[in-house]
């Protein structure tokens, strides 16, 4: 991701670099990152301080699993952060039943929104960025609805799901990697996972083929919701508390630069999800060893977009081939 | 996610009503939230509240002007080109900036709708949900419908003058709480009630520098970028420390954006990048119950770390009692009382202050207990 000085190769050598960089790039800015911090910042080599990373990355990468569907099916999904504030205030409202039930309806929750944003996307021919833009919006509202500030959650099983922790791993990890590796099977060995990136590939040319389009577009925002739901659950329970003023606020673009960074064209067509792992670890770490060093908060943002730009811009040269 | 449905053969059936189909997702999705909110059942809150619902002005615990009105520059109605009025048969417009979603916001209009009933009066209320186009839409609404007097909380200080000129042209009195508009008062508008930002950033000094005694490394979770709170704050707060304790310094300064879990989040990326931090001052309650949250999560013990925070939020103050927060600085939302005898002053043509700086008041583990009833 920092190497880009390619001055005076020649043609073919240029191409190969720059498609190892395209395909590698960012698990090699994940080592480049890993490297400066480990030579330059106090106290990085502990295992509290990787947990710590880990742990905050969680929710992020659940919802940007979600988006590299999308995003893979020539979509995306930007109501993801209000699902998260509508799964944190429907669970805030159920759990007087009890934490399975009210998971089960936050994660019902983020479903319908999904069912949602597919239908608008599926049947009535709405632009995906059009449609999830709406139920952003709506959603956010309805959850401000349903709960109108922050509520402490007091279940000490909702406590334990946010810092427990298995054979000293997390919960959120185990859960974030059960998911990505359930997703990443999804995408590359069911029938759904093809389909879905055939209707990425070419839409006109999936319906000709005879494939069930309208079923896999909503299937995936479904995926989407759900996993937005999930995440929001588990923000909740790490927080030990409902905020659906702020839950969730701007998780779209981490999610979507995640899976950008991570090598998933937005033409649709392919998804990676090793690379949207690797893009999510990438901009976590960024933001910690910005934060760590204690650089003006303004820089994060600034070096997320040069990040981003790198990502584009590597892209590019692939739609170039 | 079941797996059969993943596995299923492609049909090649794309046909389907979409209208039908479409209505049913909508349709799913709306009584999904009616259900939501019919067969909720939350968590017992009962010996707590979260929610604090308990906003409105609890007799003691309303606001006191700290300027005194001698000296300082003042107004009376004549200046300002109005007519005295009563204030009992008058109708007050009231505009809210920000949606009543934070324990500051509640308690701010429920303390100006339990004085206006108090007092009797009309009261019109308008939320302009953080948009400042609506609020100034709000505003000339509430003068269309009648308001001989405007009490406005202002999302921004810029972008008044043609709700202002309306109202001069209507000789209607307006009182800004909380925030200041840049214009010019006892003539474009009569007084601003508020806080002093810069003042509770350096008493949260003070209270930092008594809690570490003075000697140390702190670190600031800043407010939200771009928002004079978060300026004022921090600027009274490093200016303190700087003057009075030079042994103390600020080695750490980024935002938690005024939420919770992003003060969590920074949090814990400070105390492992340095773990010997004395002190964490947070510029809002949320942030510090964050830290609160961090702190806990890395095994830390009530008292490790001093916390001084800003706002006297119950959840805060009960944090002091639980030993885990040293000082919250109070800024007081309840301007209900102040307002309306600043108004009934004001219309009856006695004088009144430009600037009324209201006195805000501090929580220790001195008080905590015997004052959670005033947190809000």
């Amino acid at each position: 991701m920092t190497d880009l000085s390619l001055g005076g190769r020649t043609r073919p050598d240029r191409d190969r670099v720059l498609r190892l960089l395209q395909d590698y790039g960012v698990h090699l800015g994940v080592a480049v990152l890993l490297l400066v911090n480990i030579a330059f910042t106090p106290h990085f080599l502990s295992a509290e301080n990787f947990r710590t990373q880990a742990v905050q990355v969680a929710p992020v990468l659940i919802v940007a699993l979600g988006m590299a569907l999308a995003i893979g099916s020539e979509g995306v999904d930007l109501s993801v952060g209000s699902v998260m504030a509508l799964s944190t205030s429907l669970l805030s409202l159920y759990l007087g039943y009890g934490m399975w039930i009210a998971l089960l309806v936050a994660v019902l929750g983020g479903i319908a929104v999904g069912v949602a944003n597919g239908a608008l996307i599926a049947y009535i021919g709405v632009q995906p960025i059009v449609a999830t833009l709406a139920l952003m919006v709506a959603g956010r509202g309805l959850a401000l609805v349903l709960l109108p500030q922050l509520k402490d959650v007091r279940d000490p099983t909702m406590a334990s799901l946010g810092s427990g922790d298995l054979l000293g791993i997390p919960y959120l990890v185990l859960i974030a990697v059960a998911l990505a590796l359930l997703v990443a099977f999804v995408v590359r060995r069911t029938t759904f996972g093809r389909q879905l990136l055939a209707i990425g590939d070419s839409r006109p040319a999936a319906r000709l083929a005879g494939l069930p389009v309208r079923r896999v577009l909503i299937l995936v925002y479904v995926c989407s919701g759900a996993l937005a739901a999930i995440a929001g659950v588990l923000a909740t329970a790490r927080l030990t508390a409902s905020d659906p003023t702020s839950l969730g606020n701007l998780m779209e673009l981490s999610a979507i630069t995640a899976v950008v960074v991570g090598g998933t064209p937005l033409s649709g067509g392919r998804v990676r999800i090793g690379g949207t792992v690797a893009g999510a670890v990438l901009i976590q770490l960024l933001t910690a060893t910005l934060i760590k060093h204690d650089l003006p908060p303004s820089w994060t943002q600034i070096a997320q977009a040069v990040v981003i730009i790198l990502a584009v811009y590597a892209a590019r040269e692939r739609g170039r081939r | 996610m079941k797996p059969n449905i993943f596995f299923r053969r492609t049909s090649g059936r794309t046909s389907g009503r979409a209208s039908a189909h479409t209505l049913l997702a909508v349709g799913l999705a709306a009584s999904l939230a009616l259900t939501a909110a019919g067969c909720a059942k939350s968590e017992d809150d009962s010996g707590s509240s979260g929610d604090s619902k308990s906003g409105a002005a609890e007799g003691d615990a309303g606001q006191v002007a700290a300027t005194p009105s001698a000296g300082a520059d003042t107004c009376v109605i004549g200046d300002y080109g109005a007519e005295k009025l009563d204030l009992k048969s008058a109708t007050v417009g009231f505009s809210q900036s920000e949606k009543e979603a934070n324990p500051f916001r509640i308690a701010e209009t429920a303390s100006i709708k339990a004085e206006a009933a108090k007092r009797g009066v009309k009261l019109l209320t308008a939320n302009a949900q953080s948009q400042f186009s609506k609020q100034i839409s709000d505003v000339q609404d509430l003068i269309a419908k009648g308001a001989d007097l405007l009490v406005i909380a202002p999302l921004n200080s810029d972008g008044w003058e043609p709700v202002l000129r309306q109202a001069k042209a209507k000789h209607i009195p307006i009182v800004t709480i909380d925030r200041k508009i840049n214009a010019a008062p006892c003539k474009d508008y009569v007084s601003f009630i508020g806080s002093d930002f810069v003042e509770q950033g350096r008493r949260a000094a003070d209270r930092m520098i008594e809690a570490t005694g003075g000697k140390g490394e702190v670190a600031i979770l800043l407010g939200a970028a771009g928002n004079n709170v978060t300026t004022d704050r921090t600027k009274g707060f490093e200016e303190q420390i700087k003057k009075k304790a030079p042994d103390l310094k600020v080695v750490f300064k980024q935002t938690g954006e005024f939420a919770r879990e992003k003060g969590q989040q920074v949090t814990e990326q400070l105390i492992q990048s340095k773990p010997g931090i004395d002190g964490i001052y947070a510029e809002n309650d949320e942030m510090g119950l964050g830290a609160v949250g961090a702190l806990k999560g890395a095994g830390k013990k009530a008292g490790d770390v001093k916390i001084v925070t800003i706002d006297g939020t119950k959840n805060a103050v009960r944090g002091i009692v639980d030993g885990w927060i040293d000082g919250v600085i109070e800024s007081n939302p309840r301007f209900g009382p102040l307002a309306f005898q600043t108004l009934d002053t004001f219309t009856k043509g006695g004088k009144v202050a430009q600037d009324i700086v209201i006195k805000d008041s501090a929580y220790t583990k001195d008080n905590a207990e015997s004052d959670l009833g005033k947190a809000y």
